[in-house]
């Protein structure tokens, strides 16, 4: 069979077409090679760059005998620098993201509205040659883009079979052009983890990983219908460490029911634990069309109040912080430096494609997205079609809200003199009366012209983002 | 023989949903006066706000042929608006008439107003034919209304004609009635024009239309007419009948039913109750009865989006063509902006009005608390009156104030008479009497300020007694009351548009509920807001919303901003329908919430 094709090529390929490819193959493997040794050379600098500023950090309170609130002050002044760096950095990055919705569970959390499916391997060989003809069909439009961040995101990727990752980088790296460092992140959960994908994704290029961890009462989470053990958790990590991935991220909820906030403390005391380096925090949310939305409208769940959710939120901030985390985003928390480069570009002005089902995209002014049912993803695919099912291109008007809605998430805040010549409109005149009250009631402020929500009032950005728009 | 002997003018009288539109239907069926297959029912309620609620509010004649032993009869029907806030064009209609149809629902009994409506029909001196309806139905128990008819209003009902309008039953038999016992009208063809207004409205081409009965004379297009009330004179364009659509003729001689047109611009010219003559040979004495339609009720309507004030303006100026009794004069809250404070006859009419508003003309509307027109003497100075709360002088100029006072007349099964008579003493009502009409029906006379009944007391009624009491009631003049104004502090500042004149013994427990109602009405801000209500700088009651502590999007999960922003962008569109008051936002429902509170 293999040699069919191989005789069908050479019949069909002209002999300077082959010798391309035959280049260009090499040049990907060549690539994973040289993106594998500098990755390990990386991870050893940051290594020796954390101990380094550790050593100093100790040294300079030691020599200055600094005191608890000087440590504090010492830390905020951090992260303000911090702060105007990714300012600095984020502000200027115009490169691509690329996302990758995988969509396959072992089983679908109760709270879950997202798009995923449970079923076996031949579905995930299905899927797979639908993703890599739709990942062909953007070759030429995406040509001359250039990507710098890959998030491989479901669904739970860690369920695909084994190779898959290693085959969909490959795919990936031979058909979108990248420059710089690729930051390159995958979803797992802690159940589905073994130490051959792991070695896969680092052979894949995987710099990045994020765990399902939820919370570490895994009482709490059987109780909404996700089934992981502390053995999962536990394992994850280890192997994680054991492979050298350094820039790890987990996911965490609040909010949930029966969840007390000492469940909240021992889980985010875990991570810290583990060295964690990027901790998402959502309170949980009941949308519609869940199972746990039914649970509830039957009365066998009880939903936790707004307080609760609030005194958790707060202590999450608190402890955090005291680790050395900053919020650089509503519900993202991050050691400086390693807050997720491909979230950004979702919360500004940046181009990113997704592709698989149900995948949103925002390319070249319109923002669009694929099918959110497999057999109709595949369907058309297979037919010659994008699976594309809405495609809207955003007027300024929309972008504007957009924008505020967007920029404001971010502790960063909105940048004035940007919005300005981005919109013609200069936002202290137009929300003259709002911006006084709401600064005046200090629940924003404005920094180096940035306009910031304060952060005792990120919960309710929501409200604050409402009065601008 | 002369020709208004085949002339027979009625009207039909009855409570509310006894089945008089359904009555008028039939008629116009049986007498083949529109094809039936250009039928609607309710054919004569020609606005949809009436077939829908199955209410009349604006009568519409009509004139039928009817053949009776061999003869052909002229019938001019005359319908005539069941509730009570209608009651002076009711008395109008009832002039115009020799002869009325007293139809009472066979389940139901007489109600109160079914004796209202005769009353005013005694007093036009009709003849009345008693008809018993609704007897297909199994609860219907036609003797004992029969009886009742006969007990309580005191004419005899024995041959009262059962009839079901529904089903068409014995139609016929009232159509003979009529024939038989309504009095032909006596005028005098020759004798100078004398016509009745019972009714105008307005059409875009042919100007103010004057529904008219003609007592004495003849009136022809070209002449000139005089409206006796206003003086005023115009040429006639236009006479005819009512068909039931209208229909030219040469010319409307005493006895007839019809309409006159004369290109008047404006409906007020044509007031219910004038009377029209000629301008060259007046008649020396108008027909008596004349009154102005007074509003009894007042609330404030704002367009809940300010830009809208000039629609507004226009929507009604429009309606005023139609309805004269609708009052409106600009008027400017600190709450809600531009806006016109508008008088109406009474709660149902304020109803209709901004239904109409909301519906004809796709305004969204604030509407203000009703308030009813009270009379303050200030110190050294005249009496006037004020009917907007925020008019309202300071305690301190006040010499004495005076507030409307009603005539009120229940009807109720023994059964809820304790209920009533608690209501109405809570709703400080002076008791005046009691009589028992029957076993199952006592009649309770009260004195009681109109301020307290233009709330929610008809509905009140109605859910004491599980629907068995009727009401009515009539303006009886003004008495000094204890007044006070009550003002709402939201977050500190005075919401002009949620103030209230309120009795001083009511004030605590209308401040209470009021701001419990507001605190349920008001969402929750980034801030907390205290709502107090304040008397004269004292503050009676307090409730705090407290401030909003949760409010953020989950994770734009996988890039999906579209779905975010448009919730953003509905709760946004959410906002925009809210009023600003100093830094608290208000939902155009908080004013008229203050409506359904209780006590």
């Amino acid at each position: 069979m293999k040699e069919e094709e191989f005789n069908q090529d050479e019949v069909s390929l002209s002999w300077k077409e082959e010798l391309e490819q035959d280049v260009r193959e090499e040049t990907i493997d060549e690539k994973i090679e040289r993106r594998l040794e500098e990755m390990s050379k990386r991870r050893l600098e940051e290594k020796q760059e954390a101990e380094n500023a550790k050593q100093q950090q100790k040294a300079l309170w030691a020599s200055k005998k600094i005191n608890k609130f000087d440590k504090l002050r010492y830390r905020e002044q951090k992260c303000r620098e911090w702060e105007v760096r990714i300012v600095n950095q984020n502000m200027k990055d115009d490169k691509l993201g690329l996302y990758i919705h995988i969509p396959f569970c072992d089983r679908k959390c109760d709270y879950c509205d997202f798009v995923s499916y449970s079923m076996g391997v031949d579905a995930q060989h299905e899927f797979k040659d639908a993703l890599f003809k739709e990942i062909e069909m953007y070759r030429t439009q995406c040509e001359k883009m250039v990507f710098n961040s890959i998030y491989i995101g479901g669904g739970t990727p860690s369920v695909m079979y084994e190779g898959f990752i290693y085959e969909l980088a490959r795919k990936i790296y031979s058909t979108f052009h990248f420059e710089g460092d690729i930051e390159f992140t995958i979803e797992v959960n802690p159940n589905s983890v073994t130490a051959n994908k792991l070695m896969e994704y680092l052979q894949a290029g995987v710099n990045r990983v994020s765990v399902g961890v939820q919370c570490i009462d895994t009482k709490i989470l059987r109780n909404v219908g996700r089934f992981q053990t502390i053995e999962n958790i536990e394992n994850a990590f280890f192997l994680l460490q054991k492979m050298g991935f350094i820039n790890t991220s987990a996911d965490v909820m609040i909010g949930l029911p029966n969840q007390s906030l000492e469940a909240v403390r021992e889980t985010i005391e875990y991570l810290v634990e583990k060295n964690v380096k990027h901790i998402s925090v959502y309170t949980l949310q009941v949308e519609e069309n869940t199972q746990l939305y039914k649970n509830i409208k039957m009365g066998k769940i009880k939903p936790l109040g707004d307080e609760a959710c609030i005194k958790m939120y707060e202590l999450v901030n608190k402890m955090l912080k005291k680790a050395g985390f900053v919020r650089y985003e509503v519900s993202n928390f991050a050691i400086p430096t390693y807050e997720s480069r491909h979230n950004f570009k979702y919360w500004k002005d940046v181009d990113y494609l997704g592709l698989g089902v149900s995948a949103h995209s925002f390319l070249e002014g319109y923002r669009f997205n694929n099918t959110p049912r497999l057999d109709e993803y595949i369907d058309l695919i297979n037919n010659g079609n994008l699976p594309v099912i809405n495609r809207d291109f955003i007027r300024d008007s929309e972008r504007r809200t957009e924008y505020i809605m967007l920029s404001l998430r971010l502790a960063t805040g909105l940048n004035l003199e940007k919005f300005r010549k981005r919109f013609k409109e200069d936002l202290l005149k137009t929300r003259a009366t709002q911006i006084q009250n709401l600064i005046k009631n200090g629940y924003v402020y404005i920094e180096d012209g940035f306009l910031k929500i304060a952060e005792q009032h990120f919960y309710v950005s929501n409200r604050i983002i409402l009065e601008l728009l | 023989m002369d020709r208004q002997d085949k002339i027979r003018n009625f009207c039909i009288v009855a409570h509310i949903d006894h089945g008089k539109s359904t009555l008028a239907d039939r008629f116009i069926e049986f007498t083949n006066t529109v094809a039936k297959r250009d039928m609607s029912a309710q054919m004569l309620d020609s606005m949809d706000i009436e077939r829908e609620r199955g209410i009349t509010i604006k009568l519409t004649p009509t004139t039928m042929k009817y053949n009776y032993k061999g003869e052909e009869y002229t019938l001019n029907l005359i319908d005539t608006p069941g509730h009570v806030d209608f009651s002076y064009e009711v008395s109008r209609s009832l002039m115009a008439c020799e002869g009325a149809i007293l139809v009472v629902d066979a389940t139901q009994g007489v109600q109160a107003q079914t004796l209202a409506n005769v009353y005013l029909a005694f007093d036009a001196k009709l003849e009345i034919i008693p008809v018993i309806n609704k007897v297909d139905l199994p609860s219907a128990e036609p003797s004992r209304v029969i009886k009742e008819i006969e007990d309580i209003i005191g004419i005899p009902a024995e041959d009262a004609p059962l009839i079901s309008a529904k089903t068409g039953l014995n139609i016929e038999e009232v159509l003979e009635r009529v024939v038989e016992n309504v009095p032909a009208p006596k005028g005098d063809t020759n004798a100078p024009l004398k016509a009745l207004i019972f009714d105008s409205y307005y059409d875009s081409y042919k100007g103010a239309v004057s529904m008219v009965c003609i007592v004495d004379g003849k009136v022809r297009a070209g002449d000139i007419i005089k409206f006796m009330q206003t003086g005023k004179s115009f040429e006639v364009t236009e006479v005819g009948i009512f068909n039931p659509k209208n229909c030219e003729c040469e010319v409307l001689q005493a006895g007839d039913v019809g309409y006159i047109c004369a290109s008047i611009k404006n409906v007020a010219d044509t007031k219910v109750g004038d009377t029209i003559t000629l301008l060259n040979e007046p008649t020396n004495k108008a027909l008596d009865g004349f009154k102005v339609a007074v509003p009894m009720v007042f609330s404030g309507i704002f367009p809940l989006d300010g830009s809208k004030y000039e629609e507004l303006k226009e929507a009604l100026e429009k309606l005023q063509l139609n309805d004269a009794s609708l009052h409106f004069e600009k008027e400017t809250s600190t709450a809600l902006g531009h806006g016109f404070r508008c008088g109406f006859l009474g709660l149902l009419h304020m109803e209709i009005i901004n239904e109409r508003l909301e519906r004809e003309f796709n305004l969204d509307l604030i509407t203000t608390a009703p308030s009813v027109e009270y009379k303050i003497k200030e110190v050294n100075k005249e009496p006037y009156l004020i009917s907007n709360p925020s008019f309202m002088p300071s305690v301190q100029a006040i010499e004495s104030m005076e507030e409307p006072m009603v005539r009120m007349e229940i009807i109720t099964p023994p059964d809820y008479l304790g209920n009533i008579m608690d209501l109405c003493s809570e709703r400080r009502g002076e008791y005046k009497d009691m009589q028992y009409l029957d076993a199952n029906r006592t009649k309770l006379n009260y004195i009681m300020p109109l301020n307290e009944i233009v709330y929610d007391f008809f509905d009140k009624i109605k859910s004491l007694s599980k629907g068995y009491a009727s009401m009515d009631y009539e303006l009886c003049g003004y008495q000094e009351s204890d007044l006070v104004k009550m003002d709402i502090l939201l977050n500190g500042d005075i919401c002009d548009a949620l103030s209230i004149i309120v009795h001083r013994s009511k004030a605590y427990g209308r401040g209470r509920a009021l701001c419990e109602k507001l605190k349920e009405v008001i969402p929750r801000h980034l801030f907390e807001i205290p709502i107090q209500a304040v008397i004269g700088g004292k503050v009676i009651a307090r409730e705090t919303i407290s401030a909003v502590r949760k409010d953020v999007l989950a994770k734009c999960y996988g890039g999906d901003v579209t779905r975010k922003r448009k919730l953003l962008e509905k709760q946004k569109e959410g906002k925009k329908r809210m009023r600003k008051l100093g830094s608290v936002e208000l939902p155009s429902e908080a004013f008229i919430s203050i409506l359904k509170i209780e006590d």
